[in-house]
């Protein structure tokens, strides 16, 4: 089975390649399709029903964790600098930020109305597929992805506010 | 920086949610077009997406079950009852220690030391250091993880779905590949493929791929959601987390190395984000936890010690 994704890895090369640019990776995108190719065939041990979606799915983590670890070490650098002098990067300090981010979401999940914020945790918390939700709620798939949408554009806002501070 | 307007910050969310839901390469591909088309649009989904995955890192409680939405799903057949007879081609060797009552039989393995065993019907279970399972001869769909970590890759029958019991926490497969941790009172179950109910007591949890769920003593279910890739990564030496506590890394390390890692109390509660690759020399593996941990290592008696003191070393 890792034969038929290899297959289908080395036809849509070209179109792997142009994803991972458009999602930023610039003249790093080569390298970063190797790291696609890694994670996608060691996440692949059994039968994959699209496999092109399955790669770029793949191509898309490894973005978003490129993304996060610059997040995480600008964050750093400015922790550090803001308490130069103290030698250990205090994780009492990344504790304090995190229950402070948790108030904030809580505030943004409540502040959206109890059926999308329902909705929302049953989706991203219980891991319940788009589909099943809207069966469980007795609605369509399309109005739950727009609960979807209304939850996640506000959680959006509420990063860049909280970056921005 | 590329001007975002509001527009774009919902088509950025509206993509999100469609390719968090059974995106097909034509929506990938449109979703491509979409990024090309405005370098707006690649910053509006960037920030959606990173606000999504950082909500990993706080402890959010799933949805509360109120009865509006949360009816428990019965299985559809009472399937768990009175078969038999598939005995267990297993492919283990050493020691497989056969226990006084019934068909049971246990299998532990030495820290450090791995282990395969191959059921019936091409399912198969990995097992990782310093681990004890408990396997019935006459039922080759049942484990129990008594303590340390296991890799369970499952060829799925509706008629007879495979059970593994962990701590107090009853896991049915759906058709799957899923790993499972016991250490202490702490239970761990993360799907990489297929599905999986977790359940404890009255309680229910639908595990799909690419989602965990982490439970300790008599508290609430936490359901993160590692990068999928990444469970049963210990497999080929690298252990990922995703805000998990620092006994738990711990723990890990100990089952992979071979080697007790203690912790010092004052560091258990803390949260690591991030991959441990494993080195075959504990020194240097546990030199790079040190590291990634902001935490001394140094040697204690047989093993190893992580501690606050920052500079202490081998």
């Amino acid at each position: 089975m890792k034969g038929g994704l290899e297959a289908v890895f080395l036809e849509n090369r070209m179109t792997l390649l142009r994803f991972l640019r458009a999602r930023g990776a610039g003249d790093a995108a080569e390298d970063f399709l190797q790291e696609v190719w890694i994670k996608a065939s060691a996440g692949a041990s059994g039968p994959i029903a699209e496999p092109l979606a399955y790669l770029y799915r793949t191509a898309n983590n490894v973005m978003l964790d490129r993304r996060r670890a610059e997040v995480r070490a600008t964050r750093r650098d400015t922790a550090w600098s803001e308490m130069a002098g103290d030698t250990a990067p205090a994780q009492s300090e990344t504790q304090l930020i995190a229950r402070e981010r948790l108030a904030a979401v809580e505030t943004v999940l409540a502040a959206l109305g109890d059926r999308t914020d329902a909705i929302f945790r049953r989706y991203r918390l219980d891991g319940v597929s788009q589909r099943d939700v809207a069966a469980e709620f007795g609605i369509s798939l399309s109005a739950v992805e727009k609960h979807l949408q209304k939850a996640y554009r506000a959680l959006a806002d509420l990063r860049e506010r909280l970056d921005a501070e | 920086m590329a001007y975002v307007t509001d527009e774009i910050r919902d088509a950025a969310a509206a993509w999100h949610v469609r390719l968090g839901g059974d995106a097909a390469s034509a929506d990938w591909a449109a979703f491509t077009a979409w990024l090309e088309a405005d370098p707006a649009h690649a910053q509006a989904y960037d920030l959606v997406a990173v606000a999504d995955a950082e909500l990993d890192d706080l402890p959010l409680t799933p949805a509360p079950p109120t009865p509006a939405y949360a009816e428990p799903r019965r299985p559809s057949r009472r399937a768990f009852l009175g078969w038999g007879g598939a005995a267990i081609a297993a492919a283990a060797v050493g020691a497989i220690t056969l226990m006084p009552a019934g068909g049971t039989y246990e299998i532990v393995t030495a820290p450090g030391e791995r282990r395969v065993i191959a059921l019936d019907e091409g399912s198969r279970i990995e097992i990782n250091g310093d681990s004890r399972l408990v396997l019935d001869r006459g039922d080759a769909r049942f484990a129990r993880v008594e303590r340390g970590e296991a890799l369970f890759t499952v060829v799925h029958d509706d008629a007879r779905p495979f059970r593994v019991e962990a701590g107090a926490a009853r896991l049915i497969d759906l058709g799957t590949i899923f790993n499972v941790i016991q250490d202490g009172d702490r239970t761990e179950v993360a799907v990489s493929e297929g599905e999986v109910e977790w359940r404890r007591a009255n309680a229910r949890v639908n595990l799909t791929p690419g989602m965990a769920l982490s439970q300790r003593g008599t508290e609430d279910p936490v359901v993160t959601r590692p990068a999928i890739e990444s469970i049963g990564g210990w497999r080929e030496g690298r252990l990922s987390y995703s805000a998990a506590r620092y006994d738990a890394v711990a723990a890990d390390l100990s089952r992979n190395l071979g080697a007790r890692v203690s912790l010092d109390d004052a560091a258990a509660a803390r949260r690591f984000s991030g991959v441990i690759v494993i080195d075959r020399d504990p020194g240097v593996t546990l030199d790079r936890a040190g590291a990634l941990l902001e935490l001394g290592a140094r040697r204690e008696g047989d093993g190893w010690r992580l501690t606050v003191e920052r500079g202490a070393r081998r």
